[in-house]
């Protein structure tokens, strides 16, 4: 169980990042945190990943406060952060240090085939294509089998074909070992399709706005009138959380394309 | 919803194996060629200039004339001991230079402390033409192997450390950060992320270190050596020998290449994984 219990953080030069921010996140939920932008969802992860510190609050996991990267704790950025000196296999083995060479070499194998790139062992990350290259990034992340999952957009910055599929390969990687995935995002496709809980933050000090459960069965279909129906209500909240004009449903279904900026 | 087809993402099939086509290895070598033609080009004309006898080769002997007095000096055995007496000082003072760079250059980089000490002054001594050191370290250390030994690091000093220290402060935070999340310890983090990142930066530095050497220990031969390429050059210009002077820049430029290339050589596996712009795919 993730426990995030009145998180805050205060920048030194005064900004507000994040007011009080509580949740419960239990064992191989997966939960998408979305908002506009400032809204201070991308403190919130690195607080979780204890790479930056909370002012006020703390986040627990199963007991231990998080106050530095966790062992049981994975991430996953925007951009693949891959090593450039090493090779695609060293890459994915880079947290693996700790293992004898024969255990290592197994799991980086089964790995790199799970994401699909047994070919490119030996490939520089230089010589792949961005969403290769993320899913290589995906593949470090989860060989030392984290019990949490942290994603902060990792798919934004590739196209609409290679995000999509690499969020069901994303679901598949999470059905092998179910680890909790949360999820930092501002596609509202992208929440609705895989999160259980959709966490919609508001900005200026960023807190927690309201919070839409997806009781869709996986695998699910993009194009059914339900999906829509969770999309819709995602982007209601985002836009009472901005104070914006909602507009009626009629007009938002014509709008209702997958970004949300 | 707007019409959408259902398509298999397609992730693009391992973009072409970069393939060894047969005129690729022809190129290897043609290319090189072809920075050789303009030199090549321009001593040929002045040889035959001279041969024609438009012009009598005195003061710019023809490059015959020139690698005959190589051929002396390497009979004589004389060359060997002015190549020897120069590539041991170069060889002294860029180790030296090289620790030092290295050693305050990473001190400098790693720590803010040490870098709001140590760089004001650094970068004021740096200011400093480094020629105006040589009556100093005459008087200090005398006029024969040491203040040219100390002349040659100080020169290889500079670049060193500033380009160790910029290194170390152009890391990208990213990419530390990725260590962070692998929790690795601060000598971790410095093996297996701070140095590999650091090392090509690093490798330019050297070369620009060595060829600052080269040039200093020409500044030190010339104020008084009794052998040595540089004293090679003097003795010419005393003795009114230019095709001397020309042989002696010849294997300065021979040496001082060579030395360039054997750093090249030995980092270059430590650095295949970002020959990409610099190898293969430029010029296609």
């Amino acid at each position: 169980m993730l426990v995030l219990e009145t998180v805050s953080k205060t920048y030194p030069n005064g900004v507000q990042a994040l007011a009080r921010f509580s949740a419960e996140i239990g064992e191989g939920e997966i939960v998408a945190i979305i908002g506009g932008s400032g809204c201070g969802k991308s403190t919130l992860l690195r607080a979780i990943a204890g790479l930056d510190r909370a002012t006020a609050g703390h986040v627990t996991l199963d007991d231990d406060t998080i106050a530095a990267p966790h062992p049981k704790i994975g991430i996953i950025f925007q951009e693949p952060r891959l090593l450039p000196w090493l090779s695609v296999a060293d890459n994915i083995a880079f947290g693996l240090s700790e293992l004898p060479a024969g255990p290592r070499r197994e799991r980086v194998t089964h790995a790199l085939e799970r994401v699909g790139l047994a070919d490119k062992a030996q490939a520089w990350p230089r010589e792949l294509s961005g969403g290769q290259a993320q899913r290589v990034a995906i593949a470090r992340a989860l060989v030392p089998q984290p019990e949490v999952l942290l994603l902060d957009e990792p798919f934004s910055a590739l196209d609409a074909f290679t995000r999509r599929d690499l969020q069901d390969h994303l679901l598949d990687l999470w059905a092998d070992s179910r680890p909790t995935l949360v999820l930092v995002t501002h596609d509202v496709d992208e929440a609705v399709a895989l999160a259980d809980r959709v966490l919609v933050m508001r900005p200026r000090p960023g807190r927690l706005f309201a919070e839409i459960i997806i009781n869709l069965a996986r695998p699910r279909d993009r194009h059914s009138p339900l999906f829509d129906n969770f999309k819709r209500r995602v982007m209601t909240a985002l836009d009472r959380s901005l104070d914006r004009d909602v507009p009626d449903s009629d007009a938002k279904s014509n709008t209702g394309e997958a970004m949300w900026w | 919803m707007a019409m959408t087809v259902e398509l298999p993402a397609i992730e693009q099939a391992g973009e072409a194996e970069a393939s060894v086509r047969p005129s690729a290895r022809l190129r290897r070598y043609a290319r090189p060629a072809l920075g050789l033609l303009l030199p090549v080009g321009l001593a040929a004309a002045w040889e035959f200039a001279v041969w024609r006898g438009w012009s009598n080769g005195r003061l710019v002997p023809p490059p015959t004339k020139v690698f005959a007095t190589i051929l002396e000096l390497a009979q004589s055995g004389e060359l060997s001991r002015h190549v020897v007496a120069t590539l041991s000082r170069v060889a002294a003072g860029f180790g030296l230079g090289v620790l030092a760079g290295t050693a305050l250059g990473s001190v400098s980089g790693y720590w803010e402390l040490a870098r709001r000490l140590l760089d004001p002054t650094v970068q004021a001594l740096r200011a400093i033409p480094s020629l105006a050191w040589v009556p100093l370290f005459i008087l200090w250390l005398g006029i024969f192997e040491t203040s040219k030994v100390a002349l040659i690091a100080v020169g290889v000093f500079f670049p060193v450390y500033l380009g160790v220290m910029g290194a170390i402060l152009s890391v990208d935070r990213k990419i530390v950060e990725v260590g962070r999340t692998f929790r690795l310890s601060g000598p971790a983090m410095i093996r297996r992320i701070l140095l590999p990142a650091v090392l090509p930066a690093y490798v330019v530095a050297l070369r620009v270190g060595l060829g600052l050497g080269w040039m200093f220990v020409v500044a030190a031969e010339l104020m008084g050596a009794s052998e040595g390429l540089g004293y090679l050059l003097l003795d010419g210009q005393q003795l009114g020998k230019p095709a001397q002077i020309l042989a002696a820049i010849v294997i300065f430029a021979i040496i001082g290449k060579a030395t360039d290339w054997l750093i090249e050589i030995a980092t270059a596996p430590l650095l295949r994984w970002q020959d990409a712009f610099a190898g293969e795919d430029r010029g296609q």
